[in-house]
């Protein structure tokens, strides 16, 4: 929400150095309290400015973070496609998922083209366009990965179309055998702010991937950002001494076997693992 | 007549990329039928119990009794499959092999086939890597660190991107339930074990260069397009007929001469390196081996092409040709090679050099070819191009295919080679005889030393010329008696 200019022109001001009837300001002697007031105003409305765009830009990377969630939720429900954990519930669950990563999608391309398309009277700072830069890019990417992963799913469901009963004595034995509840409970869950604002009818999942490589290219054509002068906040490594939310087992530990059964026939591969008989 | 530059061929030929995917992919759906497909059973974890886990031997013996093979074939192609990354080993999961035991596998879910639409991308590896970071605190493998720290620098820019997706993704996956966790995250191990191979193993996923078109694409429908029709089909028209049992008894012959020469239809001796590791037959077989074997000896007398191809065949025509005192010949062919398959840079020298040596009026190696095959060549001199030599070359070649081929066959410098020629006995290797022998492979000479002792041996050869047939000549009018060739001080080295 901005706030709306006083009528007094300030741009006239600035160059015909005329006085105008300003809203409760009285021609009091000499020009410097006019100035200091024209300063004051210009001043505010900077900050004003500034104040909108940052709020623009910190709605823009929450929206990206629930973006990275609502994509890799469906990376989740993609690589079950084809197995025999593979259902209408699942694709039922990827279609609502990739209405809501195209929502988020389209809100946020527009926003950060506008933020980025320099319309603004006012020039952002370096490190502003730094920010919006990063998010661009940020953009850019998810967008890509969500793209190909649309495009595996494409292939998927061609490949494995569940429209009779025998097409289920085709699907792999993964060894997957549970829907993907709780990964659909986690996309329900994701907060986008403009949600309710921007309602547009979900295209089907070809159109969908058209529609996306069209925006890529659009968004690339409109706006140039050069991809290599955004560098990355954290050092590599960071995120490994990140503190988990709740410490985690290794893919080695949970494979152990059951002593049982197998003891004679695994050869204990590394002292580290347990004394039971060991897997991976 | 020429032969083709076998080493240094640039021939666009298509080159199929692995088409054996799309008919893997129908073997492993067809693994999949609950009553003829291949038997599963649980894997009992601590923690969970996993169904749809195979043994090694189900498998193997599914395959034997689906393809009617034996055991050793059913064991390379179930390797293959897991090789390709179709069927994953839950232990030892970084030895892509299958295991005719009781060992377990699993099938690799659709979304991580190796098919080829789907490009393998770095981004994805890096977020894989950076979940395994998550997890296991940074202890990663030695080349999955090479490879993050690759990443970060190749990739600072979406790094943010990558993290960020690495941490959902993670979390994502925490939502399931435990054994389709543990699954996924095998199934994603074994992914990245087979299309990001540790270094030092040998991957299936290698298949050379990409083509730039797609081969099965359909063609755009241009008037280039039909007017290439138009030509192949008035080329189709032109060419000159041949009944249809001279060529197929043509085909025949061919097929029954080399039948034997063949390393996949026929035994290789002493064996084949390919399948044994034992390179004996590439250092029996080298191109300027001392002593040849007999089969390769046996292929010269094919056909005069043979001979000449083989360098050590053509090493043995060469001494023959010196006692015949008729080595201009086949040097002179040798030379329009050079010139055919040479830099540009260097034709016109060693165009003025041929001439000088062989055609001029007087030359020191003088060879006989017809007037008319002269003149053209003598003509086309003036402005020499890379094919300038080609009629006089294939008079030489006919020259020398007619007549010195056939006295070479009978010569005494042919049937001592033939007697000397070794015939190396079959190995017969044991399984664990093979395996050492797979640990000892090592990587051969690198092309750079090749080169140089082909540099090194062209020079002793030019160093080594063969003498003037005319200082020949008028040592023995003087002597009145038969003089041994002396060796006479080299020719100026060409350049």
């Amino acid at each position: 929400m901005k706030k709306t200019r006083t009528p007094g022109c300030l741009t006239r001001k600035k160059k015909k150095g005329v006085y105008r009837k300003l809203h409760g300001c009285q021609k009091l002697g000499g020009d410097v309290i006019g100035t200091r007031w024209v300063i004051m105003s210009r001043w505010r409305q900077s900050v004003d400015e500034l104040a909108a765009r940052h709020r623009q830009q910190v709605e823009c990377q929450r929206a990206q973070e629930a973006l990275s969630r609502v994509t890799s939720c469906f990376q989740q429900l993609v690589a079950s496609l084809g197995s025999s954990a593979d259902c209408s519930f699942l694709r039922d669950e990827m279609d609502e998922t990739r209405m809501l990563a195209h929502r988020i999608c389209n809100g946020l391309s527009k926003r950060l083209v506008r933020l980025l398309s320099g319309s603004d009277s006012i020039p952002s700072g370096a490190e502003d366009r730094q920010v919006s830069e990063r998010l661009w890019v940020l953009l850019l990417s998810v967008l890509e990965n969500f793209l190909s992963d649309l495009r595996k799913a494409r292939d998927l469901i061609g490949q494995f179309p569940l429209t009779q009963r025998y097409d289920r004595r085709s699907l792999v034995n993964t060894g997957c055998m549970d829907g993907v509840v709780g990964v659909a409970a986690r996309v329900a869950l994701v907060q986008v702010p403009w949600l309710s604002l921007e309602e547009e009818p979900c295209p089907d999942l070809t159109n969908h991937i058209v529609g996306l490589e069209a925006m890529l290219s659009d968004m690339q054509l409109r706006v140039p950002v050069a991809f290599w002068s955004v560098e990355a906040t954290q050092p590599p490594w960071a995120e490994a001494r990140g503190e988990l939310d709740e410490p985690d087992d290794t893919l080695e530990d949970m494979m152990v076997v059951e002593a049982v059964s197998y003891n004679k026939m695994v050869a204990c591969c590394q002292p580290p693992c347990c004394g039971l008989g060991c897997v991976g | 007549m020429t032969i083709r530059n076998t080493l240094r061929d640039h021939g666009q030929r298509y080159r199929p990329r692995i088409a054996c995917l799309k008919k893997a992919e129908k073997v492993l759906l067809e693994m999949q039928d609950p009553k003829t497909g291949v038997k599963s059973q649980p894997q009992r974890l601590v923690i969970t119990t996993i169904p749809h886990a195979i043994t090694g031997e189900d498998i193997l013996s599914w395959l034997a009794d689906r393809f009617q093979i034996d055991t050793q074939e059913a064991r390379n192609f179930g390797s293959m499959l897991v090789a390709l990354g179709y069927i994953y080993p839950l232990q030892d999961h970084k030895r892509l092999v299958i295991k005719p035991d009781a060992s377990l596998y699993r099938f690799q879910t659709p979304y991580f086939w190796p098919t080829q639409q789907w490009p393998v991308e770095d981004t994805d590896y890096a977020i894989y890597l950076a979940k395994r970071n998550i997890r296991k605190k940074g202890i990663l493998e030695l080349h999955e660190q090479e490879q993050y720290n690759r990443l970060h620098k190749w990739m600072n820019h979406k790094w943010d991107f990558i993290v960020m997706q690495a941490k959902e993704q993670y979390r994502a996956a925490k939502e399931r339930k435990k054994p389709d966790r543990v699954v996924f995250d095998c199934q994603e191990r074994a992914y990245w074990v087979v299309h990001r191979p540790p270094p030092g193993t040998v991957s299936a996923m290698d298949y050379g260069l990409d083509r730039r078109i797609d081969p099965n694409a359909d063609e755009e429908k241009t008037p280039d397009f039909y007017g290439r029709i138009m030509i192949f089909t008035q080329q189709s028209i032109m060419r000159p007929r041949v009944k249809s049992s001279v060529s197929i008894g043509a085909l025949v012959k061919y097929c029954a001469t080399y039948n034997g020469h063949d390393p996949f239809l026929s035994k290789c001796l002493p064996s084949n390196p390919w399948i044994t590791d034992d390179i004996t037959y590439w250092n029996l077989n080298m191109p300027n081996v001392e002593i040849p074997t007999k089969m390769r000896v046996e292929r010269w007398t094919f056909s005069f092409g043979e001979l000449l191809s083989d360098p050590r065949g053509r090493d043995d025509f060469r001494l023959f040709l010196k006692k015949e005192f008729s080595g201009e010949n086949l040097a002179f062919w040798e030379g329009c090679e050079d010139l055919k398959w040479g830099t540009a840079a260097t034709m016109r020298e060693k165009a003025e050099q041929i001439y000088k040596s062989f055609l001029a009026r007087g030359a020191p190696r003088w060879i006989n070819i017809d007037g008319k095959t002269m003149e053209i060549t003598v003509n086309g001199l003036k402005h020499p191009h890379r094919y300038v030599l080609d009629a006089a070359q294939t008079h030489i070649y006919m020259l020398m295919k007619k007549d010195s081929f056939g006295r070479y066959l009978k010569s005494p410098v042919f049937k001592d080679t033939l007697k000397k020629a070794v015939c190396p006995e079959e190995h017969k290797y044991s399984d664990a005889q093979l395996e050492q022998n797979a640990k000892n492979r090592r990587p051969s000479l690198s092309p750079i030393v090749l080169r140089q002792q082909e540099k090194e041996h062209r020079a002793k050869m030019a160093a080594n010329a063969p003498v003037d047939i005319t200082q020949v000549m008028s040592k023995l009018s003087k002597t009145g008696k038969e003089v041994s060739p002396c060796r006479r001080p080299p020719p100026p080295a060409k350049t």
